[in-house]
């Protein structure tokens, strides 16, 4: 049985008087690929973000590849989100002034050592050989989010999280980067954390849970 | 990987790092421009400000010389250590005589003087010395005397005397009579206008004094007397000694001065010093605060515009932040950015205030500058130090960015 790699007990996250995840008990096995579905504000990215080490939970405890998240400083989540985490976000967030390969090589540089080999490896990977030296501008949302995922395994993490990250792409572009992501996955055994309100996207998981309001309301695990 | 992000973001956003670099520039350029002036500054006043009179008195000492100096020591003044200090000096003998003119009387003080004699000294560039160089401020309706026989008569006594320019006056000096034609009358404001002015040798003569002087006026450059300068040199090890002789403070001048006058004391004439020092120190201390000023506009320029450009950059921060970025790399990203443009402008600001220096002293002065070896060095710390100065906030801003609120939707 595989080990947990995600617990959470009791979390919590209150923005003031708004509680946008109420105490949640989660266990994420290593190497399952857990769908988060829900509406919006359903606390679905706020869960994201915490188990990302992007944010701090108001209450409850967090462990996350054996870290706990409470106990670390900034550069201490700033070290576990490089050395431990890949992210994926929906509106691909690359630096616009910087190629594909460069911004790959940037997730390396805060890492260890930028090695423009192994980014080209990485873009050639998710199909992008052609467009190491275009920069964001110059590329399509799919080409965009596939760089975005270059950048996110490019560091080997055990986490890859994913935040809508075919919430701006049309089907072909979806199930391109769907595919991608799966094959990756058998390669590298990352566990995927995919945050999503599509029911298609969701399928490829292993799992999905449901929350609605900051609730964790249904549980659902798919067939392989 | 550093190198090509600070590159980069260089080239996609030029208007912003002109404008930081633009800040820098003319900071430096100001800084450069003022400090480069401030010395020449200081000098020109310093020489405006001998106008003002003589600042070293030269007595006989109680002790020594029988109450007089050697006229025949005077060229020595022009060979000692501080001589180039020294911008001019003047003897006086002093004697009181019975006056006549036009059948009126009056007993007064005549004055044996250089008017504007031509100094050589063997080894030395040939001078000027005399009253018309170390008193500006005297004026003479008519001449200055050129012959032997020729005086000046201070405005007072000339009036209760009844002459005027041309006309002829005796002096009796025990028993003694010196005719002297008035070839002007002098207005000093002071003591200067109860007395009579006549050539030295002309004085000697008639007091039966050859070859003596009664004191020496001497007008030299002098550095502000600080705390170091007021010690009494009796007191001083031999290393402070050395420093308070080589800096041309007005007592360490005095001293130089009185060690070639034989039987002499030299003073400082503190009133005239001190106002001196007083002034030349204000007129630092004005320089100084307005290089700071222009440093504090510059690099209030240079945080202005970084945290513009830090609000336009907020997602690029979050994101290096999300994908792992701790504040060390951050802060590297922006120092880096910072001191590529701070050299840069350090260095254009130096050239810019280098010509800004020469176009002032030029046109204030005129008259040109060589810009000291420790400016351009000044210039780039300077620039750093504007740059840094102006970054502070704005990196504190970016160290403090969530990227979970920035980087949401």
């Amino acid at each position: 049985m595989a080990e947990t790699i995600i617990e959470t007990n009791g979390l919590t996250r209150s923005y003031g008087d708004i509680c946008a995840l109420k105490p949640l008990d989660l266990q994420v096995p290593e190497g399952e690929w857990l769908s988060v579905m829900g509406h919006s504000g359903s606390g679905k990215s706020t869960l994201m973000n915490l188990v990302g080490g992007l944010d701090r939970p108001s209450d409850g405890s967090l462990r996350v590849g054996g870290e706990d998240l409470l106990a670390l400083s900034e550069d201490g989540l700033a070290r576990f989100r490089r050395e431990f985490v890949g992210i994926i976000f929906q509106q691909h967030h690359l630096i616009p002034y910087l190629t594909a390969v460069e911004n790959v090589m940037m997730a390396q540089y805060f890492h260890s050592v930028p090695d423009e080999a192994e980014a080209r490896t990485a873009l050639e990977r998710v199909g992008l050989g052609h467009r190491l030296k275009n920069r964001p501008g110059e590329l399509s949302g799919g080409e965009q989010q596939r760089v975005c995922i270059a950048r996110a395994i490019i560091n080997s993490p055990k986490l890859l999280l994913g935040d809508e990250p075919t919430g701006n792409l049309d089907n072909k572009s979806t199930i391109m980067v769907m595919e991608l992501l799966k094959e990756l996955r058998a390669e590298e055994r990352f566990t995927v954390i995919m945050v999503t309100h599509n029911q298609e996207v969701a399928a490829w998981g292993d799992r999905t849970i449901y929350l609605d309001d900051g609730v964790l309301v249904r549980e659902e695990r798919m067939n392989s | 990987m550093l190198f090509r992000i600070l590159k980069n973001s260089f080239l996609k956003r030029p208007k912003a790092v002109f404008l930081i670099f633009l800040s820098v520039a003319m900071g430096a350029a100001v800084a450069t421009a003022f400090l480069g002036i401030a010395g020449e500054i200081s000098h020109k006043m310093a020489l405006e400000l001998r106008s003002y009179g003589a600042n070293i008195l030269l007595e006989p000492s109680a002790v020594e010389g029988g109450g007089f100096l050697r006229e025949e020591d005077l060229p020595k003044i022009k060979t000692v250590f501080w001589k180039y200090n020294i911008t001019g000096f003047t003897p006086y003998l002093f004697g009181v005589a019975d006056f006549s003119a036009g059948g009126k009387k009056e007993r007064g003080v005549v004055s044996g003087t250089w008017f504007a004699k031509q100094l050589e000294v063997p080894g030395e560039d040939p001078s000027v010395q005399g009253i018309k160089g170390i008193a500006p401020w005297w004026e003479v309706q008519g001449t200055w005397p050129e012959g032997p026989d020729e005086a000046i008569v201070g405005a007072t006594l000339a009036k209760r005397l009844g002459v005027i320019v041309g006309k002829e006056l005796d002096a009796t000096v025990h028993g003694r009579t010196q005719r002297f034609r008035v070839v002007g009358v002098v207005t000093t404001g002071g003591y200067e206008e109860e007395q009579l002015f006549a050539p030295l040798v002309t004085v000697q003569s008639l007091l039966q004094k050859q070859g003596k002087v009664s004191r020496v006026l001497v007008s030299a450059l002098t550095v502000p007397m600080d705390e170091f300068g007021k010690k009494d040199p009796a007191s001083m090890s031999k290393d402070e000694y050395e420093k308070w002789y080589c800096t041309a403070y007005v007592t360490s001048v005095a001293k130089n001065v009185e060690e070639v006058m034989a039987g002499s004391r030299a003073k400082p004439i503190w009133q005239i010093a001190s106002a001196e020092g007083s002034l030349l120190k204000k007129l630092n201390n004005v320089m100084l605060l307005l290089t700071v000023l222009a440093l504090v506009a510059s690099a209030t320029a240079v945080s202005t515009s970084l945290m513009a450009s830090m609000a336009e950059r907020g997602p690029e921060i979050a994101l290096m932040k999300a994908v792992g970025a701790d504040r060390f790399q951050i802060s590297a990203i922006f120092v880096g950015e910072t001191l590529i443009i701070s050299i840069a402008g350090g260095v254009v600001g130096y050239l810019l205030g280098d010509q800004l220096a020469g176009i002032i002293s030029r046109t204030v002065f005129n008259s040109a500058i060589t810009s000291p070896l420790w400016l351009f060095p000044t210039a780039i710390i300077s620039a750093l130090v504007v740059a840094i100065a102006g970054s502070v906030a704005p990196l504190r801003r970016a160290l403090l960015i969530e990227p979970v609120k920035v980087l949401k939707g």
